[in-house]
């Protein structure tokens, strides 16, 4: 046998073969794709479910931070503690309304400042009585610095709190206390018309200070009493197992006081962070429904938008850019708010957002709590260059190039350029693109080091305040330098009135002055996206995109009846992604 | 040559301390912290996190808080994982790599050797063409392609693998599958070419004079002096398989440490992105000492000093 060694003619021989591999290869991806197009049920994938009626399969899009109500501060954790504890109340499935949950009514004082809780008599887990002192414990240990919670400004609506996570005073200042085991006593800081909704917030839940103080005790690190082995929890479900970055097991909590109410005795979760991937699953019938946190790849919206187990619903988030009001030319307002009108935002949301998100030039989403948006054009060339002009650009060479920042995203990249190629269109500005890792991002957007930034807020509570206390002098996340002593006084007027109307008015005053002076340009309200099994029941679209396990269960006898959907929508409008 | 291993052990440890050195000044001079969020955190709560991590003491401090804690084998907390150790976060996730690597490396051998000695030995003919070909797609297409093209395939298409997840023995095949292929396409040719170059050298014509037949010469003679490239790609090429893909890991949602390279760095999660690159650099020093070892029994010409 005879080796030439010839690694020219190597090269030319590998070529055909080659191409006919790519070729075959195309074909096969062709073949594949095809595969996926809405089959004769019209699904996305399997619609019988591969578990007994009494289980769901869910996705959770990754590890959480904390289970620990006081500490967590991230949706993966949010998403687990809600389904685990049970606070004062909780939030109706539809429409988010505050119900009784551990308290079984309550009662305002005249100034609306003090509520007192009646508490039911109830269990933690381990059959230990759970008291309105578990509650005191928690609500002072959110607020004590030695605790570090990322949210401790939760705990400021209590008279005392925000001085107890200054460090000024100590955390038994705080105005939370138990009268007697079963009656628990606050005072809010101001009138807060949100406080209840807000109460249904995981950082309200109760702590079982007994079981810190045992482990402590027997020398465990307490900061390790969610884990599976030690947790003591009072809500629905209970964790059973928890493999790092796999999955967690729930099972039903016979001890909580509603147990009779709760439909599925298994709940499994798992932890894909990749949104593809989780899609996969889906198809395949691994998850009976992606979950809260797990998002639709945004690439494919409109393609799943054709499934009959796809639903949307509108998501209490605003998606915005900021601006850096402390130097020229963006000092000027007249140049900030010609920006804002220079934007065709029905566009950027029909062909770049593309998730079927609301149009907005004003920052409270409409319908909010009972608040009426501002009618501002959404779009209005003519007058943001008459603007311009007023503000001394006559030509647009005058005005210097103007940069944008954006967190590393396609996504965020995507209408950033839109929005650069339209303020170039309509002005004639130059925009330079700069795209940052988050981190990166975070520091610049904190440190005020940027012109115009992308931004977006995912209220916290029902009611308006949630976005417009963005703008006030004091908020730490007013990134824009801008300050209005006037707009600072509305709110704090408005938070202290007790008729809801008139604070409403007044809300809205403070809005119509700050959006007057654009120190941030709202895009779009977001919209939420998701894939449901025909076989999933209980799943309500609501705004805050909560969705707790207690109210889902399985429907095996019905697999294909679509036309009576598992989502109610809040909206006739059609809506679509979140973009984080 | 025993000498020679130790010297090579002790050359380690410069080599380590410069990598600690390294990783920790790129890790703590990028901008922005592991606590910054959205959200803004009041300024004693952001001491009180500081505090707790040793985040608040000056950096010569801190690293050298750090090597002491290193040398007794503790490699830190988590800030993104609170409840975790860097030791444990490493302890749940290595295994799970490692069983995908081994299936890779078992896999990408397999094809790889297979596809290379048909091409050495059937130079220029179909078969030859067809398996350097092959080699070439496996080459070319990215594991972020592959993999899903093997999802599609295997489980979307024909339900007969899950498409992602760990846990039992069917979730291994598809990761496997697409993180072997690559290496098994990288192997195949060195193996043809490693083979090619020696089948022309004195000690083939020799064999071949001797009248030893052909089988024996392929394998005892050709095989040997041809894996020689093979063994030393394999040397990184195994430490970065065992330290895990961060595309195959992501794409099939296999827990192993891989994703940790990407994300702990996006996290700011400093101690855990210090622990990954040690684990790596550990491997990548080992396997080149063993690969320098291995190469003195493929090839005689080699001696250690």
């Amino acid at each position: 046998m005879v080796f030439p060694q010839s690694p020219a003619s190597l090269s030319i021989v590998v070529q055909l073969p080659f191409i006919r591999a790519v070729a075959v290869l195309g074909a096969g991806l062709m073949l594949t794709l095809a595969g996926c197009r809405p089959n004769e049920t019209g699904y996305f994938g399997t619609t019988t479910p591969r578990h007994g009626p009494d289980e769901l399969w869910i996705n959770n899009a990754g590890e959480p931070e904390w289970l620990d109500p006081n500490k967590c501060a991230d949706g993966n954790g949010g998403e687990i503690l809600w389904n685990t504890f049970a606070g004062l109340v909780q939030a109706h499935p539809a429409t988010l309304e505050p119900l009784p949950d551990i308290a079984t009514h309550w009662d305002i004082s005249e100034d609306g400042r003090t509520y007192t809780f009646r508490l039911r008599p109830s269990k933690w887990s381990d059959d230990r009585p759970l008291t309105a002192h578990d509650f005191v414990y928690s609500f002072r240990r959110l607020v004590d610095p030695a605790t570090a919670s990322k949210y401790a400004t939760n705990g400021h609506i209590f008279q005392g709190g925000a001085a107890i996570s200054r460090g000024a005073a100590a955390p038994a200042t705080l105005a939370v206390h138990a009268l007697d085991d079963l009656t628990l006593e606050v005072t809010l800081v101001n009138p807060i018309p949100y406080f209840l909704n807000f109460l249904t917030f995981y950082s309200f839940m109760p702590i079982p200070r007994h079981l810190l103080e045992d482990l402590a005790a027997r020398g465990i690190d307490p900061e390790l009493w969610t884990r599976p082995e030690h947790v003591v929890c009072n809500g629905p479900y209970r964790m059973t197992e928890w493999k790092f970055r796999q999955r967690m097991v729930f099972e039903k909590n016979p001890q909580y006081w509603d147990a009779t109410n709760v439909r599925l005795a298994r709940v499994r979760v798992a932890m894909v962070e990749s949104y593809t991937t989780a899609l996969n699953m889906y198809a395949a019938g691994e998850f009976d429904w992606p979950g809260s946190n797990t998002s639709l790849p945004a690439e494919f919206l409109d393609e799943l938008a054709r499934y009959h187990d796809f639903h949307r619903h509108p998501y209490l988030a605003v998606y915005y850019y900021w601006i850096n009001t402390q130097a020229p030319p963006l000092d000027d307002p007249l140049v900030r708010r010609a920006l804002s009108l220079a934007i065709d935002r029905e566009a950027l949301v029909t062909h770049v957002a593309r998730g079927g998100q609301i149009p907005s030039a004003s920052l409270v989403p409409d319908g909010l709590a009972g608040y009426r948006a501002l009618s501002l054009p959404l779009f209005d060339p003519e007058q943001a260059r008459q603007l311009l002009r007023e503000a001394g650009y006559a030509k647009p060479a005058d005005l210097p190039p103007i940069a944008l920042m954006y967190n590393t995203s396609e996504g965020h990249k995507q209408v950033a350029e839109a929005i650069q190629q339209m303020w170039k269109k309509e002005l004639g500005i130059r925009v330079e693109l700069e795209n940052q890792e988050w981190k990166v991002f975070l520091a610049n957007a904190e440190q005020l080091n940027f012109q115009v930034c992308r931004m977006g807020w995912t209220g916290d509570y029902a009611d308006p305040f949630t976005f417009l206390e963005l703008l006030t002098t004091a908020c730490g996340n007013n990134h824009s330098n801008w300050s209005s002593p006037d707009y600072d006084a509305l709110l704090r007027v408005a938070n202290r009135e007790s008729d809801p109307a008139t604070r409403l008015k007044l809300l809205r005053e403070a809005e119509a002055l700050a959006i007057a002076a654009q120190p941030l340009i709202p895009l779009y309200v977001y919209t939420r996206s998701q894939l449901i099994k025909p076989y999933v029941r209980g799943i309500e679209g609501n705004h805050q995109d909560r969705h707790p396990w207690k109210h889902i269960w399985i429907d095996e006898a019905d697999p294909n009846a679509h036309d009576q959907p598992p989502v109610r929508s809040g909206s006739a409008e059609p809506v679509g992604k979140e973009a984080g | 040559m025993k000498a020679y291993v130790i010297r090579r052990l002790l050359e380690l440890i410069p080599t380590a301390l410069i990598i600690v050195l390294g990783s920790f000044a790129l890790v703590r001079l990028a901008p922005g912290s592991p606590f910054s969020s959205e959200k803004e955190i009041p300024p004693e709560i952001r001491r009180q996190l500081d505090a707790k991590y040793g985040f608040d003491r000056p950096l010569p401090e801190q690293f050298i808080r750090y090597v002491g804690n290193l040398l007794r084998g503790d490699l830190g907390p988590s800030t993104k994982y609170p409840q975790r150790s860097v030791n444990e976060i490493i302890a749940d996730g290595f295994p799970v790599s490692l069983t995908l690597a081994g299936v890779a490396l078992v896999w990408s051998l397999l094809l790889g050797i297979t596809a290379g000695i048909i091409g050495a030995v059937r130079q220029n003919t179909a078969w030859d063409h067809a398996a350097m070909a092959a080699a070439l797609v496996g080459i070319s297409i990215p594991s972020f392609v592959l993999g899903p093209l093997l999802v599609l395939l295997f489980a979307l298409r024909l339900h007969l693998l899950p498409p992602a997840g760990w846990g039992d023995l069917r979730h291994v095949f598809l990761p496997g599958l697409t993180l072997g292929t690559i290496y098994a396409a990288s192997i195949a040719r060195l193996t043809r070419g490693g083979m090619l170059e020696v089948v022309r050298s004195d000690f083939i014509r020799t064999a071949r004079a001797k009248g030893l037949s052909e089988r024996l010469i392929i394998w005892r003679h050709m095989l040997k002096g041809g894996l020689l490239p093979v063994v030393s790609y394999l040397g990184p090429a195994i430490a970065s398989m065992l330290t895990g893909s961060v595309v195959v890991e992501k794409i099939f949602n296999v827990p192993g440490i891989g994703p940790y390279f990407v994300d702990a760095a996006f996290n700011r999660d400093y101690f855990l992105v210090m622990g990954i690159v040690l684990l790596y650099a550990f491997f990548l020093l080992l396997l080149n000492l063993v690969v320098d070892v291995i190469y003195g029994f493929l090839d005689p010409r080699i001696e250690y000093p």
